[in-house]
């Protein structure tokens, strides 16, 4: 996930009205039990998506990563939620302990199984909507605005900086497994995969450790965090356009918030 | 005499866990407008000294530290890294770790930033800094896309912003190409010969540091085992063979034909002097040859 340049209205956006967005849009996904609700605010990030100038495929692409997780939220919730209504019938008799009413599928469990794995998949349209139209550095100014201390916000925006960097550490990992032919996350059972893991995550966190530590360094000499306050080389200031746009979608969250009440009752 | 800028007092230090202290004992003196270079096998204790003269050692990394390292007239063990960076800056050897923001100019106005410098202060400074290091143009670039040198030379631009008098460069090309380390020998030369910076880098490349080196101390098992002008330091046999260092090309040529037996007029240690050298032996043979 990395800022992606445009010239967009969401782009030119003011870092803290899409912060707040992102935090009331949040707080709405999981509040909500409604599919009506939630799909007005799927339709809305995909035209937020459209406003973007983002490439629709960049979506795709985080999209298709969640693929697999959702579906498996989803499975979960079918096969574990209980329900009043049954679908199908247990396959295992009620009376034995424990595992008693297992495979029990009813229709409670799959709406709370839908539920969730759209709630997910909203999610994943927002998050890197607010991510790729914005700076990181003023994502960072941003929150400092927002009143969030500059240390935390430093480092919210380093890790989000840092994780292309630990992606590419983890091909060359892979790559230089494959060279010396060990090829078990391509051709190797999901077990021999798990069992593999170690192999990938000790080098990982044992690089990304050492470079935190380097890092920290080269921010000590550079005087990180020496004075009480800090000055930006680069500011934010809120526009008219920002400002409406701010009202507008405190007044659209507070309808679909308002909406999803009267649904619930 | 010129102004001292660092002084060096029985510095010591060991790393927790280590088992002999990585620096024994350690004294000496910079001048100002002075380019030392350090050099020495691989632990020999040369990041570590780097580290002791620039404050990180003791403000940043825990051990035993015992001696007294002066900068500017400040000692460092009564001063706040973030007060003595700001008359010594430091460039670290990984291109990589030292750059953590999103564009060149970001990174470069960081330190100035955290020092709650004026906005127009800092403005100023970067573009000062950015314009040293050649580096105009690349203001709105990502730092993690850009080559080694280009990498150091931000690194370097970084702590030039908060105006430090000494610059300290911690093998800054030995991760970088011919051509990456070409660039950032130029910037580091430009600094001195323009801007009269105390400079001291750690390297392992006599060839390049040759010509403009005024000083080079070894280190040897964390100890100063010598110091002097690059002509004494390649001549010293002893020295050499006991830290392992590389000597440039013409003082090699020059330390083969004295074995040999053929005397050349001084001992050269860069490229043009040892051409010039040979050069007046060659013509005086000819000479002979014609009488």
């Amino acid at each position: 996930m990395k800022y992606y340049p445009g010239t967009s209205f969401l782009h030119r956006l003011d870092a803290r009205v899409k912060i707040i967005l992102l935090l009331m849009l949040t707080i709405l996904v999981f509040m909500t039990r409604n599919f009506p609700v939630l799909a007005v605010i799927f339709v809305f990030l995909l035209l937020g998506w459209k406003i973007s100038g983002i490439p629709m495929r960049e979506l795709g692409g985080y999209l298709k990563l969640l693929v697999g997780l959702i579906a498996f939220v989803v499975l979960i919730q079918c096969l574990f939620q209980r329900g009043e209504t049954s679908l199908i019938d247990p396959i295992l008799p009620e009376f034995l302990p424990l595992v008693g009413g297992m495979g029990r599928i009813t229709v409670e469990g799959v709406q709370f199984g839908l539920l969730l794995g759209f709630r997910l998949l909203v999610i994943m349209c927002l998050m890197p909507l607010v991510i790729m139209c914005t700076r990181i550095r003023e994502l960072s100014l941003g929150f400092v605005k927002l009143g969030v201390p500059y240390r935390i916000a430093f480092m919210i925006t380093t890790a989000l900086n840092q994780v292309p960097l630990l992606q590419d550490e983890i091909t060359t990992i892979t790559d230089a497994q494959k060279l010396r032919a060990f090829t078990v996350f391509e051709d190797g059972t999901p077990l021999k995969k798990l069992k593999a893991y170690p192999t990938l995550v000790i080098p990982l966190v044992m690089g990304a450790m050492k470079k935190s530590m380097l890092i920290g360094t080269a921010m000590d000499v550079r005087a990180f965090g020496s004075r009480k306050g800090r000055s930006y080389l680069h500011d934010i200031q809120m526009g008219r356009a920002d400002m409406v746009t701010l009202v507008g979608m405190i007044l659209f969250c507070a309808v679909l918030a308002a909406a999803n009440y009267m649904l619930q009752r | 005499m010129a102004e001292i800028m660092v002084r060096v007092e029985n510095a010591s230090f060991r790393y927790p866990n280590a088992k002999e202290y990585n620096l024994k004992n350690i004294n000496f003196e910079v001048e100002k407008g002075e380019f030392l270079v350090i050099m020495g096998e691989n632990g020999a204790g040369k990041t570590t000294l780097c580290k002791v003269l620039s404050g990180i050692i003791p403000h940043s990394q825990e051990g035993s530290y015992f001696g007294d390292v002066t900068i500017c007239g400040l000692n460092s063990k009564e001063h706040a890294l973030s007060t003595l960076t700001q008359h010594i800056g430091i460039v670290l050897d990984d291109p990589e770790s030292q750059l953590f923001t999103t564009e060149v100019l970001d990174e470069v106005a960081f330190g100035a930033e955290n020092l709650e410098l004026p906005v127009d202060e800092i403005r100023r400074n970067a573009q000062w800094a950015i314009d040293v290091v050649r580096m105009q143009g690349y203001e709105e670039k990502d730092p993690t896309r850009l080559s080694g040198g280009q990498k150091q030379r931000v690194a370097i631009a970084s702590a030039l912003t908060m105006q430090p008098e000494i610059l300290i460069l911690d093998e800054p090309t030995s991760q970088l190409d011919p051509i990456g380390t070409l660039e950032v020998f130029q910037v580091v030369r430009e600094l001195k010969e323009t801007y009269h910076m105390t400079i001291i880098m750690v390297t392992h490349k006599s060839e390049e540091i040759a010509q403009f080196a005024d000083r080079v101390l070894v280190l040897h098992a964390g100890e100063v085992l010598a110091q002097g002008t690059p002509q004494e330091i390649f001549r010293n046999q002893e020295v050499l063979d006991k830290a392992w260092l590389a000597i440039p090309q013409a003082s090699e040529v020059c330390v083969a034909l004295e074995q040999q037996g053929i005397a050349l007029n001084g001992f050269p240690v860069v490229l043009e002097e040892g051409v010039q050298q040979i050069g007046q032996l060659l013509n005086g043979a000819r000479k002979e040859m014609g009488a």
